[in-house]
């Protein structure tokens, strides 16, 4: 038993905070197993499994962003309005401008800056709850989509495609598979292991404990493991496939936001804000410039959100972004952040988008229609944070042994109703006070 | 030395699950789809049908008919419908999965005409035949066949029925109209009003019909998302701006039954003698009130006969031969000029109305 726990905590790198998180990852990689199952075989086939990089990475961009605005103690409604709006601008800036597309791209994320600005402004510095800020932009920037769109759907050019449903070129000598998806995958494995040997030793010359030897190959072999097979899977799609590049994008991301929010002191401020704007601002954290970059933050990635999803998409339309926001808060909070703000991870995010990514996948292998599918995504959501505040409240992980020890605590409360006059008064009290 | 004990062992592990990997190389699904569909396919193979959200009574009956058709005919069936809000992105994720699944054919209703040709495309990849049903996808050449009902010539004997109605009303003009128009994303809004134009330009030009709000511009016209509210809202504008005192407004112009109905309602509401007042789909309620003699007409597509075409089409792909087609000329979705066959609408008026619906179980009954 104490091995196991040894195993967990030093698998995962983690403590009891993480207790969920390991639950979570136990839960994709269950939900991954039995559509795998189910579907026979088709949910880890490779074009199913580049199709779903391709069709979630857009709302995973959008978690990201939204764990911090979450982790902040805010919440931000307006992210598709403000992805749609993105991407009309930029679908017309380069149908009736002739903006070519890389710049394109730069004057999309140009404007979610100035988009993220304005809000972030009533946010930080007007102190208007963001609740009311970003529903007041979901409104304006829905308007303003239809406005300059005339509610008409307008056709990107072939290069902006890219972004959202481009692929790896084929490059080099003929392997069978896709060289360059193999090669990322490599360099992702040598990372996994440089920075294991780098862990160890930097322990080593604090005078720490590292972990025992066995653990550590066994987390490299997991992890080494699981990246090996994902980049032989989506090396072998069909030729002219490979890792897409939206999926790119999300996994940059990723890795800078993670590093961000856990390794530097702008990151960590979130944190503090988010558990407690007071004391986070008497210990000298500049609580408005943290709240306006996390607003500001939010829109950028929602602009570039939108002009994945156009280019995926070939087009932008009147329809884009509708339910976005609530996807990618969903997302966060399957990912195991807490709704009152300052807890929270990144990558609990993605895996909990994944979670929602897989599922929605599964059952549209399996021919689910969507109302059925809504209704099992929302009592996904509804348990998964159920849980979660049932085990904060039991400060434990098991939940047999929380149910006992509530039981316990039950029979002391309730054997004094010897006088049941006496157990009721309290509660007289309450009532009329 | 443990450095050295751990990267052998990754080492070592890298290697294993590379060469194990290796045996499910991209050799085996690259060429299964292109090979296969040149003699056709299994008869029992997948068809796939994605349709647009629920919003319309006759999209439910299409997803019916399908399922029902596709069994009788031996195919395996998956029909589905987009959500009520994420309507693109739902119908991009439900293609994949069909073509993930080996749909070798595809039915696409779609929501928005310009936004799925990225999945066209990857369901033209994997060897799938692609049939646009009901509305034409653009912007991708990939999609093998259209099939619908000739929206034009909807479009046509709607105008032509404007004119003749406020013709038996007031032998003589000018008349005054107003004019409307569908969903702006929906390729056919545009169709539909472009034949009822190419009738009532003529007239209007001649000045024996007035468009009395001057509104003529089919951005001026459109409803957003064939939503009725949006036509009340428009309708009652028009009444107050245009239509004040004792100013007769003679015929409506509406694309479709939802939106008629929401013209009747705002014109009643503003006390006004109902005008003549076209539609199309032949909805219940719209039945209903041409009987009542409110509104004055709607056109039948009747969407069985749609169905049965398209099952046909599919046969006809199973086989290998070349699926029916009767229009190579009109309908280029901006990559290409699409393989169509075209059925022929009816316009319905109550004096046709019991002979129109004759063989239809629910709405013959009404006629009577």
């Amino acid at each position: 038993m104490s091995r196991f726990k040894d195993l967990q905590k030093n698998l995962f790198g983690g403590t009891t905070s993480n207790a969920r998180q390991f639950g979570m990852i136990a839960t994709l990689v269950g939900i991954v197993l039995i559509f795998q199952i189910w579907t026979n075989g088709l949910t880890l086939r490779s074009d199913n499994l580049i199709a779903l990089f391709n069709q979630n990475s857009y709302i995973l961009i959008l978690a990201i962003g939204m764990l911090m605005v979450i982790v902040a103690g805010h919440i931000d409604l307006s992210v598709g309005s403000v992805a749609a709006f993105t991407g009309i601008l930029v679908a017309k800036s380069m149908a009736e401008w002739d903006l070519p597309w890389p710049a394109a791209i730069v004057f999309g994320l140009v404007i979610g800056a100035a988009i993220g600005a304005w809000q972030g402004f009533w946010v930080a510095y007007i102190g208007v709850p963001a609740f009311i800020v970003t529903l007041a932009g979901m409104l304006l920037f829905r308007g303003g989509n239809q406005y300059i769109g005339n509610a008409n759907t307008i056709p990107v050019p072939e290069g902006f495609r890219k972004i959202g449903s481009g692929f790896l070129p084929e490059v080099g000598p003929s392997t069978g598979y896709n060289n360059l998806t193999l090669l990322l995958g490599l360099a992702a494995c040598l990372a996994v292991i440089w920075r294991e040997l780098q862990s160890r030793k930097t322990r080593r010359e604090m005078d720490a404990d590292p972990a025992p030897m066995w653990i550590s190959i066994l987390r490299m072999a997991v992890m080494v493991g699981v990246i090996v097979f994902a980049s032989l899977r989506f090396a072998s799609g069909r030729v002219g496939t490979s890792f897409p590049i939206s999926g790119i994008i999300l996994v940059a991301l990723v890795l800078a936001y993670s590093f961000y929010t856990r390794n530097t002191a702008g990151g960590r401020h979130i944190y503090a804000v988010g558990g407690n704007s007071r004391a986070a601002e008497l210990s000298g954290v500049k609580l408005k410039r943290v709240n306006f970059f996390v607003m500001m933050n939010m829109s950028i990635l929602a602009a570039l959100a939108g002009m994945i999803f156009v280019a995926r998409s070939a087009a932008s339309g009147p329809q884009d972004g509708n339910g976005w926001e609530l996807d990618a808060i969903a997302a966060v909070f399957i990912g195991g952040a807490a709704v009152s703000g300052g807890i929270g991870t990144i990558s609990g995010s993605i895996v909990g988008g994944l979670v929602m990514a897989v599922l929605n996948n599964g059952l549209q292998l399996q021919g689910v229609g969507t109302d059925k599918v809504q209704i099992i995504k929302g009592l996904v959501l509804l348990l998964a944070v159920a849980l979660d505040v049932y085990n904060k409240r039991q400060g434990r992980f098991s939940i047999i042994g929380s149910l006992t020890r509530g039981l316990r605590r039950d029979t002391p409360s309730g054997a004094p109703p010897s006088s049941s006059d006496a157990g009721r008064e309290p509660a007289r009290t309450t009532v009329s006070g | 030395m443990r450095n050295f004990l751990a990267k052998t062992v990754a080492i070592g592990a890298i290697a294993t699950l590379a060469l194990t990997g290796c045996g499910s190389g991209r050799d085996g699904d690259s060429d299964s789809g292109s090979a296969g569909s040149a003699k056709g396919f299994a008869a029992d193979s997948l068809i796939g049908v994605a349709l647009p959200s629920k919003t319309s009574e006759n999209w439910v009956l299409a997803g019916d008919l399908f399922t029902n058709g596709l069994k009788e005919a031996g195919f395996k069936s998956d029909v589905q419908y987009a959500g009520a809000s994420t309507t693109v992105a739902d119908q991009q994720a439900q293609i994949t999965a069909m073509v993930t699944k080996g749909a070798k054919v595809i039915v696409i209703g779609a929501t928005d005409a310009a936004q799925l040709s990225t999945q066209v495309a990857a369901a033209h990849a994997a060897g799938a035949k692609v049939i646009a049903y009901d509305r034409l996808i653009t912007g991708t050449p990939d999609l093998d066949y259209y099939v619908a009902f000739d929206n034009f010539k909807v479009g046509q004997l709607q105008g032509q029925a404007l004119l003749d109605g406020m013709k038996a009303k007031k032998p003589n003009g000018p008349y005054n109209i107003e004019l409307f128009s569908g969903s702006p994303d929906d390729n056919n809004a545009g169709v539909f009003f472009n034949g009822a134009m190419s009738v009532l330009k003529p007239e209007i030009d001649k000045g024996n019909v007035v468009v009395a709000s001057k509104q003529t511009d089919v951005k001026q016209t459109a409803i957003q998302g064939w939503k009725a509210e949006g036509a009340q809202a428009r309708m009652d504008q028009l009444l107050t701006s245009t239509y004040g005192g004792n100013k007769a407004l003679d015929g409506v112009l509406s694309p479709n039954d939802t939106l008629a109905r929401a013209i009747i309602t705002s014109i009643k509401g503003a006390g006004k003698p109902i005008p003549v007042v076209t539609g199309q789909d032949s909805e219940v309620e719209s039945v209903k009130s041409i009987m009542a003699g409110e509104q004055y007409m709607t056109i039948n597509k009747d969407t069985r006969n749609l169905v049965k075409q398209t099952i046909a089409m599919i046969q006809a792909l199973q086989k290998g031969d070349k699926p029916e087609i009767n229009d190579t000329k009109s309908y280029n979705n901006g990559s290409k000029v699409v393989d169509t066959y075209l059925l022929p609408p009816v316009a319905v008026t109550k004096a046709n109305a019991a002979e129109a619906y004759a063989n239809d179980p629910k709405l013959g009954p009404l006629t009577k």
